[in-house]
């Protein structure tokens, strides 16, 4: 299969994007902020909606949009500071009524969007490729050079603050960079399932992990192993990518913790 | 030399007032707590000191330098850190050096003093044979010696602590003691403490705040007391 241009496209942005997503999911887990991928997702949807509706690239609206989404959540966020999942659920609405609208009023392009919603091997184009490598490069720095406010501000973000770190600067770089690598992870697995690809590595590799180090080198080991298999997968029985790559890493989830459990219980028996 | 000075602060949630008229100095190498009864506003006390809520009015400056001219550290024990829940995947030690991250710039490769000052700080809590677990499957009073052992290691100017022996028994509270007493008296840090156990604390301290109701109405006062023998709030 990899004989195919496509196929090759596909694995070096699947790759990438397993990469930078599932070390992203570790962050969002532990912030309590999970769903955040599946609202940007949403938001960029109505991005992509309205490029297909205006006749401009829908990738690059869907990539504005994501982004404008998660600057709009860092705000609302703060506005509603107890209920901070509050932020999620009305930017949601927000995008998803939006991208309705939008798809409704643009009814000749419904063919397009179901590989925007799904993902699709095809649909990853050069110009894409280029941008999930540019997402990957920006997001892999700000991870490397943040890793520490980043931890710190994992646990305690007014501790953070004690200690000098412009927490709410590096918390709206963050939100960006979130609506960044979901942005670009859409032409893969598609709106709907985009969440998968950044929170099931990271729900396994919290788990598993025995330091923090560890867990976003195994969440990322997940991802892409997750993302290979699926996509090979997907090609072998003509299946929708984003299902398929979703699917694997829900098995490998279980799979996981049903051997951690079973280890532990031998070990216990020992 | 003031490490921290509040003048005629106001402060309240929403509309509704907590802390009215508030005077209080801190000065470097003092032990000092903060006491009262629940709801008194000692945790929105701390937070105005350390710049993490906005008084209504009046004024809190916090020194930006230690005695020596360096930056001023900080070392802040928050009362409960949400995000210690069972899963968390981090270890003990790993937590504590983060602490040493704090000191200087955040991209500073850690030498061998660091690792030094992070063994120290995990042993002065009594959680050596600990350091490699996770501190999500730590118990209540344990996390709290581990972020007590992060602060620690950060060689902190100020070290700051909210209700930081909840959780502890009495042995481990009166080492606790002990250790605090050490860093103002060995070391000449500033130690500020919300607590509740002020007559098992008395030999420690320099001095404690006490804010109390007062009589006319639903807003608390402040009351600075010496700490030489009793600590009936006087003023």
């Amino acid at each position: 299969m990899l004989h195919y241009d496509f196929m090759q496209r596909a694995f070096c942005a699947g790759g990438i994007i397993a990469l930078i997503a599932s070390a992203l999911g570790v962050y969002l887990m532990l912030r309590r902020q999970a769903l955040m991928a599946d609202m940007l997702s949403h938001v960029s949807l109505a991005g992509v909606a309205a490029g297909i509706y205006l006749h401009i690239d829908p990738t690059l609206t869907g990539f504005i949009a994501a982004v404008a989404g998660a600057v709009a959540v860092e705000y609302v966020r703060r506005a509603y500071k107890t209920y901070s999942e509050m932020s999620v659920a009305i930017i949601m609405v927000g995008g998803l009524s939006t991208a309705v609208i939008l798809m409704s009023l643009a009814r000749a392009t419904n063919k397009s969007f179901t590989s925007y919603l799904f993902g699709s091997v095809v649909a990853v184009n050069r110009t894409e490729l280029l941008l999930m490598g540019a997402v990957a490069l920006v997001g892999g720095a700000f991870f490397y050079f943040m890793r520490r406010p980043l931890y710190q501000m994992t646990f305690d973000e007014e501790t953070a603050k004690t200690n000098g770190l412009p927490v709410k600067w590096i918390s709206l770089g963050f939100s960006v960079i979130t609506g960044m690598i979901v942005a670009a992870s859409i032409p893969i697995v598609g709106v709907l399932l985009v969440s998968s690809l950044i929170v099931l590595p990271a729900a396994l590799a919290i788990r598993i992990a025995p330091s923090f180090a560890a867990a976003l080198v195994i969440s990322m080991g997940i991802g892409l192993a997750g993302v290979f298999s699926g996509l090979a997968a997907s090609y072998q029985l003509s299946t929708p990518p984003g299902g398929t790559i979703a699917f694997v890493l829900l098995v490998l989830l279980i799979a996981g913790i049903g051997i951690r459990k079973a280890t532990y219980k031998i070990r216990k028996l020992l | 030399m003031r490490m921290v000075s509040l003048r005629d602060v106001n402060f309240g949630y929403g509309d509704v007032p907590c802390l009215e008229q508030a005077n209080v100095d801190i000065f470097f190498g003092e032990f000092v707590t903060i006491s009262g009864q629940n709801g008194a506003a000692k945790t929105t006390m701390l937070k105005l000191m350390l710049g993490l809520l906005k008084p209504w009015s009046g004024t809190v400056e916090l020194a930006r330098r230690n005695a020596g001219g360096g930056k001023l550290a900080i070392g802040y024990v928050p009362q409960q850190i949400a995000a210690f829940n069972g899963a968390f995947p981090s270890t003990v030690t790993e937590f504590v050096r983060s602490g040493r991250h704090a000191r200087g710039s955040w991209l500073r490769r850690l030498d061998q003093e660091d690792r030094r000052m992070t063994e120290d700080a995990i042993r002065q809590v009594g959680m050596w044979e600990f350091r490699h677990r996770k501190i999500g499957e730590l118990s209540g009073g344990q996390k709290q010696k581990v972020c007590i052992a992060r602060a620690l290691a950060q060689e902190p100017d100020l070290l700051v602590l909210d209700e930081p022996t909840t959780g502890m028994d009495q042995e481990s509270r009166l080492g606790f003691y002990r250790l605090l007493q050490a860093q103002v008296k060995d070391y000449g840090r500033t130690v500020v403490m919300v607590t509740h156990n002020l007559t098992e604390m008395a030999e420690y301290l320099d001095r404690c705040i006490t804010l109390e109701r007062k009589e006319d109405g639903g807003w608390k006062c402040c009351t600075t007391t010496s700490c030489s023998g009793h600590f009936a709030p006087v003023g």
